[in-house]
């Protein structure tokens, strides 16, 4: 038998398959015949829909493994109800920034193909990081997926303000990449193993005898901790997020606050839930803390930005300090409240995005706020589905971010957090006054001169379907709340 | 103490091949190949710099893009090492998966040959 | 004769991963020397993780910390080709001239 040692490949063939492809497709569009602006224009975008489409075959994949717990490659990689919903979220995040990503990178002269392979090369890494289930598939995930997106960042290479937001976000990642693996070599060495499985029987067997935990262990979750509040934008450690969000082309933004968020919370949950959940009590106040503090700063220092961009980068900061509220439960409960919670995040941060990408004039992206000026005038569609975001991204009844809040705070009421809820609910009203500005800007403000029209195709497709999503939500969110409380229960089988 | 110094003679039979090599080639350049020095061939290479001068001037980005490629490629090939001496033990199932991330490595190879970042203009 | 145990190895870990930490926040002349803080960061995680995995008498720190080798090459070339480009654009590496968007 030659192959008696072959790793059981079944749980990873949706990332098999996304490697296969993206190999096949750097090699298609390295050897079309390049050079004249108009065949490179054309490879990309062939390779772009084909990145599409295969980020829309994926789920289908990640769909067939739903239902069971498969381990693989001798348990360094896992697959759970809880990663299959997760995969399905970063994918349909991916799938729509790509698609709106299309007209922008054609206008502004970005249209190599390069970009959507990069695209599903991070999406490849993001897919690694939720389902890893040791230190060092967990490490190469994280890897894969910043990388490619320290590169996609800094993507207008012409730009110095591109360039200067990938080299932000490279060397902020970079140090917390190295944090991580410090924490990780302080568990390896203090635990013995960097198997999350082991680590979480080690860990339970070390909490309940007489010493408790070593110092080395809290010190490495500690480290952990603040470089996953790194990759997820929470304080203390956001300060790349408002530089880079501005800077980085707007599809590249719209990408950032969506797919990595999610797969980075994702990840944050598996690790804090599974090794490390019976040390709830040595972390649960540092998620407080920096959940509150991220609430806090997001809806404070959003007030004074002028550019949407840098607003939509506070606003991503408030919610992931909002999901973190979830995490700080730490109970089944809490994590099925971050997923519904991130789910609706995503259908009403891809639509806000779609907006932000239709606001153009003269075939030129603009980004301050004031620009929507007289918007209900001039394009009174655009300007209802920003208004359902907005309302939504502040969570007013009956669109879905209220249902996602609602969530949150009944778990954290139910886990008699009661300061924390108070804190969040506070935070929230400050927040949406920033969101209900942009619609006072909307409706109440004369236009300067009005944006471009008509707005292309695809953004308005996905506008639409987003605004969908957002208003009809609250007539059917049982099947969401289902899988989410299948997918949470599977983080608490043992 | 016999034993303990036999363990060193595949060493000291490599330094007398290694020697004995080198002595060939360096004699034979010397003796066989025609010698026309001037100035140019003379004075002491270093990558295409000056060799003294100095070192804290600027030089030209395409070392550094050089550079950037060779790192990759160096770096990758550490997994080789270890792979090497357990081949035995790891039978075809070893074998196959590092001539898959070989495959891959040769991708990311071929990508940038097409792209001509290895062309020097 | 002191013996070298494993937390001399530990300290000296922990010195190298505090000074990349200190050389990058207090760095204030050139982005290549953050770059040069990030690898001695990732050395002294790579010290720790030999450290321990002999200590341990268990491979798979090794194994880790070749993993962290190549991925530190890959991430220092990506750095390296950002801070190309940024340099193309802007004229400077300087830390002090990063500083287009503020707020």
């Amino acid at each position: 038998m030659p192959f008696e040692n072959l790793p059981d490949l079944v749980p990873v063939l949706p990332e098999i398959f996304l490697a296969l492809v993206i190999m096949s497709l750097l090699m298609f569009g390295v050897f079309q015949r390049g050079g004249r602006a108009e065949t490179d224009v054309n490879t990309f975008r062939v390779i772009s829909w084909m990145a599409v489409v295969t980020l829309i075959v994926t789920p289908l994949l990640v769909l067939s493994l739903a239902g069971s717990t498969l381990i693989g490659f001798g348990g360094l990689f896992i697959s759970d109800p809880f990663s299959v919903f997760c995969k399905i979220l970063v994918l349909i995040g991916s799938a729509g920034s790509l698609v709106m990503a299309r007209n922008f990178l054609e206008e502004h002269d970005m249209a190599r193909f390069e970009y959507p392979v990069l695209v599903v090369f991070a999406t490849l890494g993001m897919l690694m990081m939720i389902s890893a289930n040791d230190l060092i598939s967990l490490y190469m995930g994280l890897e894969m997926q910043s990388l490619s997106l320290y590169v996609i960042a800094a993507f207008r290479r012409d730009d110095t303000r591109s360039t200067e937001a990938g080299l932000k976000y490279f060397v902020l990642g970079a140090v917390a990449s190295g944090m991580f693996l410090y924490g990780a070599s302080l568990i390896y060495g203090f635990a013995g193993t960097t198997n999350f499985t082991i680590l979480e029987q080690v860990l339970q067997r070390d909490t309940q005898d007489e010493y408790g935990q070593s110092l080395g262990i809290i010190f490495g979750i500690v480290f952990i901790l603040s470089a996953l509040a790194f990759k997820v934008s929470a304080v203390p450690f956001h300060m790349w997020t408002p530089d880079v969000y501005e800077g980085a082309p707007t599809p590249v933004t719209a990408l950032f606050a969506i797919a990595p968020k999610i797969a980075a919370l994702a990840l944050f949950m598996r690790v804090m839930v599974g090794p490390f959940g019976d040390l709830i009590s040595e972390w649960r106040q540092i998620i407080i803390f920096i959940s509150v503090g991220s609430m806090l700063l997001g809806a404070l220092a959003a007030i004074n930005q002028r550019n949407i961009k840098r607003m939509m980068a506070y606003s991503s900061i408030s919610h992931v300090g909002f999901a973190l509220m979830g995490l700080a439960v730490g109970h089944d409960s809490g994590i099925r409240a971050i997923l519904v919670y991130l789910t609706i995040y995503l259908f009403m941060n891809i639509g806000t995005f779609a907006c932000i990408l239709a606001m153009r004039r003269g075939g030129v992206m603009v980004e301050a706020i004031d620009e929507l000026a007289g918007l209900g005038k001039t394009h009174p569609l655009m300007a209802a589905a920003m208004t359902v975001f907005m309302f939504s991204m502040a969570g007013i009844p009956p669109l879905a971010g209220f249902f996602g809040k609602l969530y949150i705070f009944l778990s954290v009421i139910q886990a008699e957090l009661y300061l924390l809820a108070v804190i969040g609910v506070l935070t929230s009203v400050v927040g949406s006054f920033y969101y209900l500005r942009v619609i006072r800007l909307m409706y109440f403000e004369d236009p300067d001169e009005p944006l471009d029209r008509p707005v292309s195709r695809e953004i308005s497709l996905i506008a639409t379907l987003a605004g969908l999503v957002t208003v009809l939500f609250f007539l059917y969110p049982d099947f969401l709340v289902l899988s989410a409380a299948t997918a949470s229960s599977a983080l608490f089988l043992n | 103490m016999q034993a303990f110094l036999a363990e060193y003679l595949p060493i000291l039979i490599f330094i007398g091949i290694a020697t004995i090599f080198s002595g060939i080639a360096v004699g034979a350049s010397l003796f066989i190949a025609p010698q026309r020095p001037d100035v140019e061939k003379t004075s002491a290479y270093e990558c295409g710099f000056e060799a003294f001068g100095d070192a804290r001037h600027k030089f030209d980005v395409r070392f550094y893009l050089v550079a950037i490629l060779f790192i990759i490629f160096d770096l990758e090939v550490a997994f080789l090492f270890p792979w090497a001496i357990s081949l035995g033990n790891i039978g075809a199932f070893g074998f196959w998966s590092m001539m898959i991330f070989l495959g891959i490595l040769t991708i990311g190879f071929v990508y940038e040959w097409r792209k001509g970042a290895l062309e020097w203009e | 004769m002191l013996e070298i145990t494993i937390s001399h190895y530990l300290t000296v870990a922990a010195i190298l991963f505090t000074l990349g930490i200190v050389g990058i926040f207090l760095n204030r002349k050139n982005v290549i020397i953050i770059l040069m803080s990030v690898e001695l960061m990732l050395l002294a995680v790579n010290l720790n993780l030999v450290a321990f995995s002999s200590h341990l008498n268990d491979l798979v720190g090794q194994v880790f910390a070749m993993f962290i080798l190549t991925v530190a090459a890959a991430e220092a070339a990506v750095g390296l080709a950002i801070l190309v480009v940024f340099f193309r654009n802007r004229g400077s590496i300087a830390v002090e001239d990063v500083n287009m968007m503020k707020g």
